[in-house]
């Protein structure tokens, strides 16, 4: 790939003795968006979360915008020995339980990071929260708390969240799974348009429809390792795999 | 059973000696007040401390949680005699830390309040904890992954929100500690308990300690009504926010 965005190799990342990634390479280009499917414990949240180095990965390569985050010898050994600041400041994460600051507003959750972390003015950061805010639709929610918003207002404000760090690229970790089916809509619109926009996204989902019209590349994983992959139209219609033909089989019947 | 009255409630005695034993009585707010200042502080630092991420900084982790059960295992009076009793022959230390008279305060009243800030600092350390390690885990997980260092995702985040949670143990704790203002008698410092042991050994009568304690009586009862009310807020939020958690 020429442009390429993030790339991740021979990744494995243990938890006590289970092995929950076994070896997995990927490579995203800039502006793709990538579909990550599979059941649930196939590794495939802890892959998002290796990425921005929430759960450092205990061996494996993982390259953003060609530069190798992991600070020379000893990968793994532990959160110091990777380039964190560099992770963080270029990889937004919106995530399954929105983890909204419930102590702060739509708008203040949007503007801390913005003001502690890449120093902006209470002003622009300001601006620029009620500019994401109303991208997202929720222009006129800028002072409520957490707790009287809908899920689905409170995911929007999470990726308002996100994006106002101007990620480079974003990681949906099941962000509709928590909600009620009638807000899933709203959610997947916002991600719809990222998407048309040309931000590079990394989706974990159990959204098939979603992966079918707004994915480039579905990516089928099943206990810790890619089974299969390609574009939406042969995976999702025409899957090689035995298991990925099971697995759709009962997504799909639902 | 009249004897028993005159004993402990002679009010003649609690008459002639209300303004000493009052004077006394501030003495102990005083201390209280200092302390509580100095014990709070600590206290946070302490948790926070023992809350450091990652492996390098596992030795201030294992220090800070040796530190925290040991006071919290030993008996105040102990350290307050520990002190008073030793630092003044510590003559490494500055003239003005062996015997302090800073503010115009005696050297009882400063070894008081170093006493009851060690220990309670380890005692409050663990009612933030608990506040601390009540914020879920996304929490911290999302003030990180937006760049933020551990020390501003606690400061902005998990602080605020887990302090929100620990009124009514941190009341307690502090009612403790204005009760335990009463050990600094014993080097000699002027506060109330003091003032009304040497009422008693003057007229023989209890009534001047009776007095004391109907001080504290009429202080810290309604700050114990406080904390019951502080907890019925807290579940009343508990059960309300149940299906918030959830969705």
């Amino acid at each position: 790939m020429a442009d390429s965005m993030l790339s991740l190799k021979g990744i494995h990342k243990r938890f006590g003795n289970l092995e929950v990634l076994k070896g997995v390479d990927i490579e995203i280009g800039r502006g793709e968006v990538v579909c990550i499917l599979g059941p649930s414990g196939s590794g495939k949240s802890t892959l998002l979360r290796c990425v921005n180095l929430l759960e450092p990965p205990e061996e494996g390569e993982i390259f953003v915008e060609g530069n190798d985050i992991c600070k020379g010898p000893g990968s793994g050994t532990g959160e110091q020995s990777w380039e964190l600041n560099f992770v963080r400041q270029r990889v937004g994460i919106v995530f399954q339980q929105f983890n909204l600051f419930s102590h702060k507003t739509a708008l203040e959750n949007v503007t801390l990071a913005q003001e502690r972390v890449l120093g902006r003015s209470k002003a622009e950061a300001r601006a620029k929260a009620t500019e994401l805010l109303e991208r997202v639709g929720l222009g006129d929610q800028l002072g409520q708390y957490p707790e009287t918003l809908s899920g689905g207002q409170q995911q929007r404000v999470a990726i308002a969240r996100a994006l106002a760090m101007e990620p480079h690229v974003m990681l949906f970790d099941e962000v509709t799974s928590a909600l009620d089916p009638e807000l899933v809509k709203e959610v997947l619109d916002t991600m719809r348009e990222l998407a048309e926009e040309g931000m590079t996204m990394m989706v974990v989902t159990h959204e098939i429809g979603f992966a079918r019209e707004v994915a480039d590349r579905v990516i089928f994983m099943d206990g810790g390792v890619i089974v299969e992959e390609g574009p939406p139209a042969e995976v999702l219609e025409n899957p090689k795999e035995e298991r990925t033909k099971q697995f759709l089989g009962l997504v799909l019947d639902r | 059973m009249s004897q028993f009255f005159t004993q402990y409630f002679n009010f003649d005695v609690m008459g002639e000696h209300f303004g000493e034993v009052f004077v006394g009585f501030l003495q102990n707010l005083l201390v209280f007040a200092v302390a509580a200042v100095l014990a709070l502080t600590w206290g946070l630092v302490l948790a926070l401390l023992r809350q450091l991420p990652g492996k390098k900084l596992m030795p201030i982790r294992f220090v800070t949680i040796a530190y925290i059960d040991f006071f919290r295992a030993v008996p105040i009076l102990i350290i307050i005699l520990m002190i008073s009793g030793g630092v003044p022959f510590l003559s490494f230390l500055p003239q003005e830390v062996r015997i302090p008279h800073w503010f115009g305060r005696p050297d009882p009243f400063w070894y008081g309040v170093a006493a009851l800030v060690i220990v309670y600092g380890a005692f409050t350390a663990e009612v933030y904890r608990a506040g601390i390690e009540a914020v879920p885990k996304g929490q911290m997980e999302a003030a990180r992954s937006l760049g933020m260092s551990h020390f501003q995702a606690m400061r902005h985040v998990v602080v605020p929100q887990g302090v929100t949670k620990i009124p009514a143990p941190m009341l307690n704790e502090l009612i403790s500690l204005l009760k335990d203002t009463t050990l600094i008698s014993v080097i000699a410092l002027s506060e109330s308990v003091l003032v009304s042991r040497e009422v008693l050994s003057e007229r023989l009568n209890s009534s001047s300690l009776t007095l004391t304690a109907i001080f504290f009586v009429i202080i810290i009862l309604p700050l114990a009504r406080v904390v019951d009310k502080l907890i019925a807020r807290q579940q009343l939020k508990i059960t309300r926010g149940s299906h918030l958690e959830v969705a």
